[in-house]
This record gives C-alpha cells, structure tokens and sequence, in this order.
C-alpha cells in the first residue's frame, strides 16, 4: 500500500477529488494547508506572498493503482503555471478498518 | 519506528487521548480534515439534523468533518496503540475511521539533539 499526498490549488481540490471518484477512488481525506515552493512564493505588484493557501489530497492505495491516480490528479491539478503542486508517494505499512478492526484497506 | 495514522469521529477525540495517555502515550499530533470513505460521503453518521439543501440528492454530503490524529511509537508499541484506538472508537456504523501505519526513518528532539527512538519516547 502506498499513501499518495498530493498537494494541489485548492480550487483544483474538488475537480481533483471528483475526477478520483469517477474512477473507483472514492476515499480521501483533504486537509487545509499553507505553504511555497521553489518560487518562494509569489509578488503581485508590490507585495510578496510568501505562503500560499494549498489543500493537501491525502489517499492510501493499492500499488498497482498508484500509477493511475497519479495520472489522474496530473490530469485534474495541471494549469502549466507556477503552484500546481506536488505529489508525494510514501509506503504505508498496515491499514486498519476501525468499524471492524480488520487489517484491510 | 512507525507512524500512526488514524482518522477519526472528532467527537470521540478526547476518549481517544486520554486513554492513549493512561497508556504512556501523550504525544499527539492531531489535525482537522475533511474527507469521505467507501461510502462517498453519508450525512447520517452526523449527530444532527442536515438540511436536505446541504445534503443533496443523494441524503449524502461531499466531505465529511474528521480530525486525523497522528502518534509516533516504538515499533514494538505498534500493536497495542492500534488496538487501543480501534477498541475506543468502534461503533459498528460506517464512518468509524481509518488507520494507516507508516514506516519513520528518523527523528529529532529539537530542544536536546537526541535522535532515533530516543526523541520519541
């Protein structure tokens, strides 16, 4: 199992989340984040905004779907500007259901 | 060390963390999210009334109110913090939450340098 984090615009978040749900993705879990990347983040006009407000997409997938939701959310979060955002991968060793205490996803 | 992931009901939090804590488990790291499950979001597991303009259609809502929790533990305390949590928050609806653990390669205590199992404990 993989935990994808995505962190994309937060007005992609939905379109993002949507586009997941029509392929079988339906769990996710969205959280509120702020943030900059490699562009220290951003100056209109005269004034710098160093944090920008992203939404983190947090899912825990099989590994044979990795590749697909990542070719998902590339789809869904890409505009070709600065701040589209990053996906991070990272193993997941156990999931647990807690309504049945089972070791399943 | 692993993390431990576990998003749950907000409203049974407090039960979560005080028996994490008779434990010898205080530390937490907890966050408020949204999100959805299997079940594409229920508004039924919400302890009051939706009006059917926020819930739409389907009797559902999009996202729902969930606070993640996260614990950093030994590898050997896994089991029983995983345990706990599951036991604290059953309540045979859906909607109980998830559990996720996740490998730690390392940590840092910032006030001391201690690092590894020592910063967690």
């Amino acid at each position: 199992m993989k935990m994808i984090k995505a962190i994309v615009r937060p007005d992609a978040a939905d379109s993002v989340a949507d586009g997941l749900a029509e392929a079988g993705f339906f769990s996710m879990t969205k959280i509120h984040a702020f943030g900059r990347g490699k562009q220290k983040g951003i100056t209109v006009g005269t004034t710098h905004y160093d944090e920008l407000p992203k939404t983190i997409i947090m899912m825990v997938v099989e590994d044979n779907d990795v590749d697909e939701v990542l070719k998902l959310i590339k789809y869904k979060a890409y505009t070709g500007n600065f701040g589209d955002g990053k996906v991070f991968i990272t193993p997941v060793d156990y999931a647990f259901t807690v309504r049945t205490g089972e070791k399943t996803l | 060390m692993k993390e431990i992931i576990a998003i749950i009901r907000p409203k049974k939090v407090s039960a979560t963390k005080s028996a994490l804590e008779n434990l010898g488990f205080p530390s937490m790291t907890a966050l408020s999210v949204l999100g959805r499950g299997r079940q594409r979001g229920i508004a039924s597991e919400l302890n009051y009334e939706v009006s059917p303009s926020v819930s739409g259609k389907s009797g559902g809502m999009k996202y729902i109110p969930k606070r993640l929790m996260s614990v950093i533990v030994r590898n050997s305390d896994v089991d029983t913090v995983v345990k706990t949590i599951v036991e604290i928050n059953q309540t045979a609806q859906i909607g109980d939450g998830k559990i996720f653990v996740c490998p730690v390669d390392d940590a840092l205590r910032v006030r001391t340098d201690e690092t590894g199992e020592n910063a967690v404990i």
